[in-house]
């Protein structure tokens, strides 16, 4: 599905790499998950996936089903099935939600929606997601609690039914209970598309226990140091990232 | 118990308007290529006005509000959004004004124009307070749509063009209050854009 070779990049206008030279394979219905301490390139990564303009790719490739994203613009990276809940999701004034996710997906079905079914389906999955269903009609995450910001990008990925979802810090401003049902939500969205791929990059492994893993990698100096399974998570918990710094698998 | 606003649509064709009030007020005000001034009297205590004026401009225009807090306890909440299509002047001149028999007022403004093309745009957002026991705020922004708004909904698989026309209409609609129907010119002038 997704294959990172040998990508560099940087914030626009810099001449640090963040990444560097890193490498990333993920295949249909696979579950990875990128650790790693503050500012070694974690979010870079997902931005750069999905065509942010602060950064720029030096060199390298990422290749989603066979298309060369790198040459897409955000909106191509999108209707190719690819999601990212981003980790501090923008606020637009005067943009209802519901007008929002309407858009979308006549835009990535490339017609327009029945106005029945979709009401029925943001009813639904605001019920799942413990949503009030007046949010429907509110500003596009003005207002919104942290908590339901990461609710509201997973009401979009529901909606929206990507292939390949990439959650950037899911985890951050949700309590126990609410990562509780976002995890739920997500699990379910697998379990009825299980050629669906994730990746989930995070700080802490709490999010793993709820939405498991197939490899853990972690992510240290723009580039991956060492690569496991959910093992590897509870190590770095204990014993910090330490553990991995410079040992290259 | 909820009370409820006086609401007033602009839909004459005149230069100057004033408005004495002496209940809580909603006021909108949709304009297209026109000069305005605008004054509004705060004359009883308690009561609060909300202005939303929005317009978008092609040709040199002035928009000048002022709001007299004449009572204590008095708010007003004013929002001005335009869109400067063309490469001409826009100026905004927006008074709030506070004298010191009045005790306990909140005074806001929230001001900003989007440029399409180099337009040359000014706002003065003035807070002319003369007491102490007050709440006055006051905001200007004139430039481009932030790209952040734009990667943001691009990333849900919406064209760059559909997504600007989604922020234009956002940004100047400007409420969710507003009855679509009674700007329906402004709402096609939109799409004009």
């Amino acid at each position: 599905m997704l294959k990172i070779t040998n990508l560099s990049t940087r914030v626009v206008d810099s001449d640090i790499n963040i990444l560097d030279k890193f490498n990333l394979e993920i295949g249909d219905g696979e579950i990875h998950a990128i650790m790693g301490p503050n500012g070694t390139g974690k979010s870079t990564l997902a931005k750069t996936i999905m065509g942010n303009y602060q950064y720029e790719v030096v060199k390298g490739k990422i290749n989603f089903d066979n298309n060369d994203l790198l040459k897409l613009s955000v909106d191509e990276r999108a209707k190719l099935g690819i999601f990212l809940s981003m980790q501090d999701p923008t606020v637009i004034d005067g943009v209802s939600n519901s007008e929002f996710i309407r858009t979308a997906i006549n835009s990535i079905n490339g017609e327009k929606t029945n106005l029945y079914q979709f009401i029925k389906d943001m009813e639904s999955n605001m019920k799942d997601l413990k949503l009030d269903s007046k949010m429907t009609h509110r500003s596009l995450n003005k207002d919104f609690s942290g908590g339901e910001k990461k609710k509201n990008e997973i009401l979009q990925l529901k909606m929206i039914k990507p292939k390949f979802i990439i959650l950037d810090e899911l985890d951050s401003g949700l309590d126990v209970d609410s990562l509780k049902i976002v995890s739920k939500n997500i699990n379910n969205y697998l379990k009825d598309n299980p050629k669906t791929s994730v990746l989930i990059i995070t700080h802490y492994p709490r999010i793993l226990e709820y939405i498991k893993p197939d490899f853990v990698h972690v992510l240290v100096d723009g580039n991956i140091k060492k690569t496991g399974d959910i093992k590897l998570a509870h190590d770095i918990e204990k014993n910090g990232y330490e553990i991995v710094d410079g040992k290259d698998e | 118990m909820v009370k409820m606003s006086k609401v007033i649509y602009i839909d004459e064709n005149k230069d100057t308007y004033k408005f004495d009030l002496e209940e809580d007020t909603i006021i909108y005000h949709y304009s297209i290529n026109k000069s305005y001034d605008v004054e509004v009297n705060l004359n009883k205590e308690d009561i609060t006005l909300n202005y939303y004026y929005n317009n978008i401009n092609y040709d040199d225009n002035t928009y000048k509000i002022r709001i007299n807090h004449n009572k204590s306890n008095t708010n007003s909440f004013v929002y001005n959004h335009g869109v400067n299509v063309s490469d001409n002047k826009l100026h905004y001149w927006v008074d709030g004004v506070i004298p010191k028999k009045s005790e306990n007022c909140d005074c806001n403004q929230d001001n900003q124009i989007i440029n399409i093309k180099n337009g040359k745009s000014k706002i003065w957002p003035n807070l002319l307070v003369d007491n102490y026991d007050v709440n006055a705020n006051h905001s200007a922004y004139i430039g481009k749509f932030k790209e952040s708004l734009l990667f943001y909904l691009m990333s849900r698989g919406i064209s760059r063009k559909d997504s600007y026309k989604l922020l234009l209409e956002g940004f100047l609609l400007n409420t969710d209050s507003v009855d679509r129907e009674k700007i329906k010119d402004f709402v096609d002038e939109i799409n004009k854009i």
